[in-house]
């Protein structure tokens, strides 16, 4: 009895292993060329779980060629395990006025376990200035 | 023996009602009353055959973020740029208004001052050729059409499936023949049956 206990244990924790702990391995060039520019951020976390498995780790900013304020969000997910999210970026104007379209749609994301991703987004016309990025754990 | 009796008749009147009670919250729980939801939302449903109206907005979204990031709308003698909605080539099994795709995205870039687009609407160009009457005036051509194709891939294994929409776009440079932008987004949902959330 102890033994076919003992057995099935094994087998469910092979089968979990193998099924929701997949993480991501990465490689870059240490020496890079490219160079980043970090902008200073503000945040306000209300979901310390989700905050506490897929972290911010950092913001820069970039103009177009169109002159359009383009930013990217790093993120990376501490957990072991695949996490799915929806993000959405609003903009602002200098005026501190919203102005949102497509550009600012609920967009899903995921991200595997262990994994550093990148998010973008470009402000939707030459007037914004400003920027928010939320972030929702799916349920 | 009484006492005993009486206490258990009290629990089974207390234990009665709650057991109702809990029964009445799984029944009501079982469905929901209609409330107005934001698109794209946490509650949004996920379809494995059919395209969901964030899969629109989600595509939309990348292909606009996108082209204006390449720079291409800016390289126009007169801007902004004229654009021309072309045709969107559905090669999907279920038939689709591709106005939820490419409204999306004129809004977006007449929003964004880089383009505005051609007139669609035929009242509008009858008062316009009205109002040329005899001018010889040549009509603006569109500096650039914007074209594209819906396809879908099905793969099955065992009760599983995953359907994967590829949303291409393509905007031709009218005057050099070229294709100056291409973009691609693919939705791709897995799953045994559709649900609500993502």
């Amino acid at each position: 009895m102890k033994t076919s206990i003992s057995f099935l244990g094994a087998i469910a924790a092979g089968a979990l292993a193998l099924t929701g702990c997949a993480t991501v391995n990465t490689v870059e060039n240490s020496q890079k060329s490219g160079q980043r520019y970090p902008i200073a951020d503000q945040r306000v976390i209300t979901d310390e779980s989700f905050n506490s498995r897929v972290a911010v780790i950092g913001v820069n900013a970039a103009t177009t060629s169109g002159n359009l304020l383009k930013v990217q969000v790093e993120l990376e997910n501490h957990s072991s395990s695949i996490q799915r999210f929806l993000y959405r970026f609003e903009w602002f104007d200098a005026n501190g006025m919203q102005m949102n379209n497509i550009v600012s749609a609920n967009i899903p994301e995921q991200i595997e376990g262990g994994e550093s991703k990148f998010i973008y987004s470009v402000a939707p016309n030459p007037v914004c200035k400003d920027f928010r990025v939320k972030f929702i754990a799916a349920k | 023996m009484i006492p005993i009796l009486t206490n258990q008749i009290m629990k089974n009147k207390i234990l009665l009602p709650l057991g109702l009670a809990a029964l009445t919250a799984v029944f009501a729980g079982c469905g929901t009353d209609a409330h107005y939801v934001q698109t794209g939302d946490k509650e949004q449903l996920v379809n494995l055959g059919q395209i969901n109206i964030q899969d629109y907005a989600n595509a939309a979204s990348d292909a606009v973020k996108d082209l204006l990031a390449s720079g291409a709308l800016d390289r126009v003698p007169t801007p902004p740029a004229l654009l021309e909605i072309s045709r969107i080539v559905n090669n999907t099994s279920q038939q689709i208004d591709t106005d939820l795709l490419t409204k999306k995205i004129s809004i977006a870039l007449l929003q964004s001052g880089k383009a505005v687009t051609k007139i669609v609407d035929p009242l509008a160009s009858n008062y316009h050729q009205e109002l040329q009457g005899s001018d010889t005036k040549v009509t603006r051509l569109p500096d650039f059409t914007l074209s594209g194709k819906i396809i879908e891939t099905v793969e099955r294994v065992g009760d599983t499936r995953r359907t994967t929409y590829s949303f291409q776009l393509s905007l031709n440079d009218t005057r050099n023949e070229i294709q100056v932008w291409e973009g691609e987004k693919e939705i791709g949902k897995q799953g045994t049956r559709s649900s609500v959330g993502f």
